[in-house]
Order: C-alpha cells, then structure tokens, then sequence
C-alpha cells in the first residue's frame, strides 16, 4: 500500500530534531517535494524552512560522514528553493547561508565542495544574488582559484559570478587586468557546459568596453577570437548563440577587428535560424540580433537577409512567449531606426496591427518593446505625411500608455507620441478628442526627468504647424506658471524642448505672438533669464529662433524683444547677444541675425530707432563684420540684415 | 526691401579625390515649416494657364541631400478641391546626387537643358558637362540645385485625373528663398514653369517653427 507523504508541519518538526538520521531524512523528503514545484517552494519558506536548512548547514560539521551528508543535503535544498523563485533567493541569503556555501567550498570533502558549488550557481543565477566585490584582492585571487581549478561545478561557478556580477566598465576591466579572460578562454575546450557559460562570461566581460574588447582581440595572436568564430558554427545553438554574443561585443567596440571575415552576414544568418528554437535560445537570439544590427551597415545587410519577413512569419505565431514578442519588436525597432526600406516592408507586411496589439499585452516589457518599435518605424515624414499612423486605434491605446504603471513604458510610448502627433495635420483632432493633451500635461510635471522632457517633446511636435485651436487647448492646458517653469527647468534638456514649444506656439498667426506675453510676460522674462544664463548651444538656437518669432510680430512685440536683449546692454560686446553673434556654432549664428533681420524688417515703422540703438550697442559694426563669414547662411543673413540697416543711412 | 546680394564669385573645385568635402549646403530659408507661394505655368499651344500653388517643407536631410514636402495646386480645372501632393526632394549636393538625374526617364542632355535655364547654373556648366559636377564644391554656392519628385497625392485618389509622372528640376535661392522650377515629363507639356516665393503668414519679417523626430 502506498504511504501518505507526511504534511508540512511534521517534516518542519523532524528538521529540527536533534537526531541525525531523522534530520537527514527529513531535509532530503523537503529537497524532493520542492524540485520544480514553485508552490511547494512557497509554501515551505513561509514556514520558516529555509532559516532551519541554513542552521543545518552552519553546524554540520563537513569532516564528519553525517555531517557531510547534512551539509550535502540541506545545500542542494538550499540551491532548489533559490531556483527561480525571487522569494526563495532572498530566503537563502536572509537566512545567512550564503557565506557558509563559500566556506564550505575550501572543504576536504570533495562532495561538500560540489554540492556547495551547485547551490551557489543556482544562487547566482538571479538578480539577487549578492553582488560579488571584483575590487578586494583577496576575493578577486578567490574567484580566480574557483576559474582554473580541475571541478567542473567550480569553474561554471566562477563562470556564473562574473556573468551575475560584472557589470560596469571597471569591473570589466579588473577582470581583464587580472588573466579572468584567458582563464575562461581555456574553459572553452572543456565539457559543453563548460562551454556555455564560459561564453557567457567573456561576452559579460567584452559587452560595451572597447579597451577590454582590443585586449581579447590579441590573446594568443587571435586564436582566442577564431576559437569563438569557429564556435559559431558549433552544433549546439545555445553555444551558437553565445559565440555570437561575443563577436557582436568585438564587432559593436570597433567594426575593424572582423572586416576580412564578412562575419556580419554570417551572425544576421546564424541568429535569424535560431530564432526556429522555440526555448530561451530563441528568445535570446532575438535580442542578439537587435544588438547586431544597431549600426546602419548591418541593417541594410539584415534587410537584403529578408530578416523583416523572418520575424513577421514569427509573430504570426499567435501563442508567442511574451520574452520572446519583447525580443522581436526591438529587433524590429533597430532594424527599422534608419532605412526607409526597412519601414516600407514593415508596414507592407501588416505587422502594424500585431504591434498595436503588443500595446496593450500583460508585461510591461512587451509594452515597452512595442512603443519603441512603432516609435522607429514612425521616424518617417512619408509615411507620416501620408497617414498611417492617425488610427484611432494607435492613438487611444498609446494616450492610454502614458498613464501606464511602468515608467519605461510611459517613456517609450511619449517616443511613439512625440513622432505620431506630427501628422502635418493642423487640427491633431484625434489625439486631442482623446485627452491626449491632458495626458501629456500631467507627465510635464512628472519628478521623473525623462518623462518631462519626453513630454514636453511630444507637446513642442504637437505645436509645430498646428492651428490656432490646437495651440489654445495645449496652452490652456499648461498655464503659463508652467510653460515659464518648464523653461527653467533643472535638466537643459528639457529648457531646450521648452523653448522649441514656445517657439512653435509663437508660429504662424499673428495672434499667437500674444502667447509669449501673458500674465505680465512671465514666459518671455524666463526666455530671457535662461539666454543669459545657459551656455548650451541647443538653448540659444532655440532661444533665438523664439525671439526671432516674436520679432516678427506687430511693433510692440518686436520693442519687447528690443528690450529683453539690449536694454541692460551698457556695450554691446558685452552682451549675451552679442555672445551668441560671435559663436563658433554655424546653426547659433544664423538664429541670432534672423532676429535683427525681423527687427529691422522694412516698413515697420519702429525699424529707424532700433537700428539706432542696434548701432548704439554695436550691434550693426559686428554684423558688419560678419558679411564675408565663412558659412553662406550667415553670410546672406549678415547682408540682408544690414541690406535692412542700410536703407535708414549709413551712420 | 531685402536687398539681393550678386554673388559673382563661381564655386570652388574639390582640390583632390580624397580631400574632406566641407559641409552641406545649409539654408535656414529651406527648413522645415517653411512655405513657398507663386505659380506654375501649365500653358500649352492651346491655351495660356497658371496654377496656383503652395509648397511646404516638411523634411529635411541635408547629410543624406534629402528633402520633403508637399505641393498643393489651388485652381486645377477637373479637381472640385485643391491638389495636394506628397514629394520628395534629392539635393544635387555633389555627394548624394549629382546633376544628371540617372532615372525618370530623363537623360543627361535633358538635365543640362533644364539645368541651363537657371542663370545661376551657368557657372557651373563647363564642370557639369565635364563630370556631371562631381568635383564641384556646392557648400558655399548660394543656390541650391534640387530635384523634387512627387511621390503620392495626399486628399484625391490616383483616379483624379491627374499625373505626377514627371518630376521638377528646382534652384532655390538662399539669399531671398525664391523658387523657381521646370516640371519635366516626356509626356506633359515642356518647361512648366514653377515660381515661387517664401511666405510669412502676414507677418512682419520671417518665422520659423521646428520639431525634432524621436
């Protein structure tokens, strides 16, 4: 007859019994019930079973028989429950077992020494796992010793260390400093899974260091990089796709290390067949490829593959794994960034409607990856002008995003918005008929610095030719504290898009001029204080093109900007404006001598006395000065300036 | 008035080969918002006829010499609505496109005839004849030299009656954003001419608007 498995509670009172036998059974009747059962796993940590496991494994003692088998055991049922549960992990390392594994790696007995080592590589296949210290030598030496010994479970462990913990460009770099490359370069002779996480290693120690890549390049007179080459065509495609990591990380650092080798055609074809593996290799190979084809050349070699059609016959898949959707659309999302090709065949093929519904999928990731997507294929004034993307299908589901929980997916989809809303149509209709504007308003105020500076953006693009009522509602909606704040922001970057938005609102009709003097002309004093007060180029040519705008409004409007720029000016060469007619940047010149151009603009009548006081400050001799610049735009705009100028007399 | 700067000075050769080009040619005149007015004449044997037209810039590329808009025709006699068309512009920088057009039925004699009607292109035959203008260095010339090619009508169906076969050979003025053009198509009637002139809303000077794709 077959026995009933005893419950949870008694087995949690025969872990603590002071018998060892009763003990040892009890941890290995807990290691069975929860391997591959996620709820089992819960269900045991909220008892408490991991603090015993731990204790377990810091009092057996590992030179005894029993006290290995406990350490044994109560380690592998350690490891279990921090595989792949988040609560399991924090359970592990709460519970203080984490320095007892490494302990017990120095251990006599070899199985203490392997079991520890297995538990520690499940450990360390989460995030939160703690972070190992590449800085202290003696952890450094520590991880090295685990990288070149005989144990297989030891060097995958070194091996899962680095590829968990070597992130920043220093950490590389220590790594590579201290012989971890060749370490694991001479791994990749070894078993297959050896292999693996050895390539694993060295693209986590290569990705995004050029200094570290030139280094990899010249081991061992480049044996070390055909080593990898040949590996792409191993017969694995895990090892496939992790060779091809590595060649994208040297590939990405600098494109002369594998010119002669036509090695890009090759990645695009070897990831674009590993997409057919329906697990994890596939999902990879999709972020693989995004990463592969990020530079121009390699997308337009991506597009002659048929590399579009590839993935769209894949998202036809309806029962995607949402890793795998995220991995195609940013796939798609860099293939699509630059080519108009690219973006034609996309929208040929109708994937459109696939990723709009990607727009409103459970994970935020996906959401995310959809955003950008749609953001690069919009980055096109044809397809633009001609349409495509004012679905009210897109618009409603993308104002929706901006209110979503996840702020990257917030910022992808303000990307999307910012491109969308200039649709060369003046009413926007359909973007305000859905509170889009509201929306977009809120986010201005958002705490979160890219938030504001995406929506502030996607309001500076909304403006841009739109009509009278379009620019209402935004301004409206804004209010003047807020435009003139936004000008003032802490972040430059969203002062420049602030500027870009008045700018555009003070555009076409006269009447819109009046935008920049409400409310005492709060907005036009913030304009001013932000010219005197930033060096950034892009403010000043924003700054400038505003003022131009408003100079070529009606008289008073143009003795405003009189007054912003010369009135506290005692000499002009001391004066911001006069700065900014003497940079070095060919785009800032030409802003600031539209601005004297609309103020001297023929037959309005205050042109006399502003030329008058342009000459006083000195403005009309530098412009003189500036008739024979070495850049045309300048130069015609110096010449028609004091063309302007001269028509009032010479002196 | 604005006054018109004469430039007598003819462009400048590349020095060598491989010498660095100098940057594009830049006009803030030729940015995106900016809007043209005038006409073009459709006159033919049979009758003497101008079109209304307005032209806005929507796109500009001069890395990659490339330039868009859209044209809208005002008094097409068989349309009930004014015409708008989507185009697409290459600019005869010397390093994306050059004077002959290579494409669109037009061969390189067609181009120099055309080319030949703007006074400003004068200077520049001998070397355009010479090399196709290869070695000319534009960056400072104070005309630029387009092609514009419409590409798809915006607010009619292709059943409107109309054709955008043909393509325009365009010279824009940096100094006064002046535009004038010839429309070409073997099978339209030859050297319509296209005149345009920048426009201001009515305001008093010049108004620039922009936006910056993400």
């Amino acid at each position: 007859m077959p026995a009933t498995r005893p419950s949870s509670d008694l087995i949690l009172h025969r872990l603590a019994s002071s018998d060892c036998e009763i003990k040892l059974k009890a941890i290995r009747e807990v290691k069975n019930q929860i391997i591959g059962n996620r709820t089992k796993k819960l269900s045991y940590i909220k008892l408490g079973a991991v603090p015993v496991l731990a204790a377990v494994l810091a009092g057996a003692d590992a030179d005894s028989t029993p006290g290995s088998s406990l350490i044994v055991q109560s380690a592998a049922a350690l490891g279990s429950f921090a595989c792949g549960v988040d609560a399991g992990v924090r359970a592990v390392v709460d519970a203080g077992a984490f320095p007892h594994l490494i302990r017990l790696l120095s251990a006599a007995d070899d199985k203490v020494v392997d079991a520890a080592a297995r538990s520690l590589r499940m450990i360390y296949q989460s995030k939160l796992a703690p972070k190992y210290d590449f800085y202290k030598e003696q952890d450094m030496g520590f991880l090295l010793s685990l990288l070149k010994s005989g144990n297989e479970n030891l060097t995958g462990l070194g091996a899962s260390i680095v590829i968990h913990s070597c992130e920043t460009s220093d950490e590389q770099n220590i790594l590579c400093r201290a012989g971890a490359l060749e370490k694991l370069i001479s791994l990749l002779d070894g078993s297959l899974s050896q292999r693996d996480s050895s390539l694993e290693s060295i693209a986590a120690i290569l990705k995004n260091n050029p200094e570290v890549v030139s280094k990899f390049v010249d081991l061992q007179n480049r044996r070390a990089l055909s080593s990898i080459i040949e590996l792409t065509k191993d017969r694995y495609s895990r090892t496939r796709l992790l060779a091809s990591l590595c060649l994208i990380c040297v590939k990405n650092s600098s494109s002369c290390y594998l010119q002669d080798t036509g090695i890009e055609t090759k990645l695009i074809n070897i990831l674009l067949e590993l997409l057919d593996d329906s697990g994890k290799v596939g999902d990879n190979a999709c972020f693989a490829f995004s990463s592969l084809v990020a530079e121009k050349d390699v997308q337009k070699l991506a597009f002659e593959a048929n590399a579009i059609d590839k993935f769209n016959s894949h998202l036809q898949n309806c029962a995607l794994h949402p890793k795998r959707l995220e991995g195609i659309f940013l796939a798609l999302a860099a293939l699509c960034s630059k080519f108009e090709c690219c973006r034609s065949k996309f929208l040929s093929l109708q994937v459109l409607n696939i990723l709009v519904d990607a727009l409103s999928y459970d994970e935020a990731n996906v959401r995310t990856a959809a955003c950008i997507c749609l953001k690069n294929v919009s980055r096109s004034i044809k397809n633009l002008s001609a349409g495509y993307f004012t679905n009210e299908r897109i618009i409603t589901t993308l104002v929706r995003l901006l209110s979503d929980r996840s702020t990257s997916v917030q910022v992808a989809a303000l990307g999307a918005i910012s491109n969308l809303v200039i649709d060369f149509t003046p009413q926007k209709s359909k973007f305000i008929e859905c509170g889009g504007i509201k929306e977009l308003v809120q986010l201005t105020k958002s705490m979160d610095s890219s938030l504001r500076l995406n929506a502030v953006w996607a309001l500076r693009n909304m403006v841009f030719l739109a009509d009278k009522m379009c620019k209402e509602k935004v301004f409206v909606e804004l209010t003047v504290s807020s435009v003139a704040s936004l000008i003032c922001d802490p972040e430059p970057s969203v002062q420049e898009q602030a500027l870009a938005l008045v700018r555009n609102l003070v555009d076409g009709c006269i009447d819109c001029v009046e935008y920049a003097f409400a409310e005492d002309g709060i907005i036009l004093d913030a304009v001013g204080r932000q010219l005197q007060k930033s060096s950034k180029i892009e403010i000043g040519i924003q700054g400038m093109y505003l003022l131009s705008n408003i100079a070529c409004g009606n008289e008073s409007h143009k003795e405003a900007v009189m007054q912003l720029l010369f009135s506290k000016a005692e000499n002009g060469s001391h004066s911001f404006f006069s700065q900014l007619l003497l940079s070095n940047d060919s785009r800032l010149r030409p802003s600031a001598l539209w601005v004297i151009v609309n103020l001297t603009f023929p037959s309005s009548p205050g042109a006399f006395d502003r030329i008058v006081k342009l000459r006083s400050v000195g403005i009309v001799s530098q412009i003189k000065k500036m008739v024979n610049d070495p850049c045309m735009d300048v130069k015609l705009r110096a010449r028609q300036a004091l063309g302007q100028i001269i028509t009032y007399g010479d002196n | 008035m604005p006054v018109r700067v004469l430039e007598n000075t003819a462009p400048s050769q590349v020095s060598g080969a491989n010498s660095g080009r100098s940057s594009s040619q830049s006009c803030s005149l030729l940015g995106v918002g900016q809007a043209f007015s005038g006409t073009q004449n459709v006159s033919s044997v049979q009758k003497d006829e101008a079109w209304r037209v307005n032209v806005r810039i929507q796109g500009c590329d001069l890395e990659h010499g490339y330039l868009c808009g859209t044209m809208e025709a005002l008094n097409v006699p068989m349309a009930d609505t004014p015409v708008v068309t989507f185009w697409e512009g290459e600019i005869v920088d010397t390093k994306n496109y050059t004077f002959f057009t290579g494409k669109w039925e037009a061969t390189p004699e067609d181009d120099i005839r055309h080319w030949s009607k703007f006074p400003s292109f004068s200077p520049l035959l001998g070397q355009v004849e010479a090399d196709g203008g290869k070695s000319l260095d534009l960056s400072n010339y104070p005309y630029i030299f387009m092609r514009w090619k419409e590409q798809y009508f915006v607010n009619v169906g292709t059943d409107c009656g109309l054709t955008i076969a043909g393509f325009y050979y365009i010279c824009f003025s940096c100094s006064d954003g002046s535009i004038s053009g010839f429309y070409y198509d073997p099978n339209s009637s030859p050297y319509q001419k296209l005149e345009l002139k920048s426009t201001n809303d009515g305001r008093s000077g010049f108004s620039f608007s922009s936006y910056e794709l993400q």
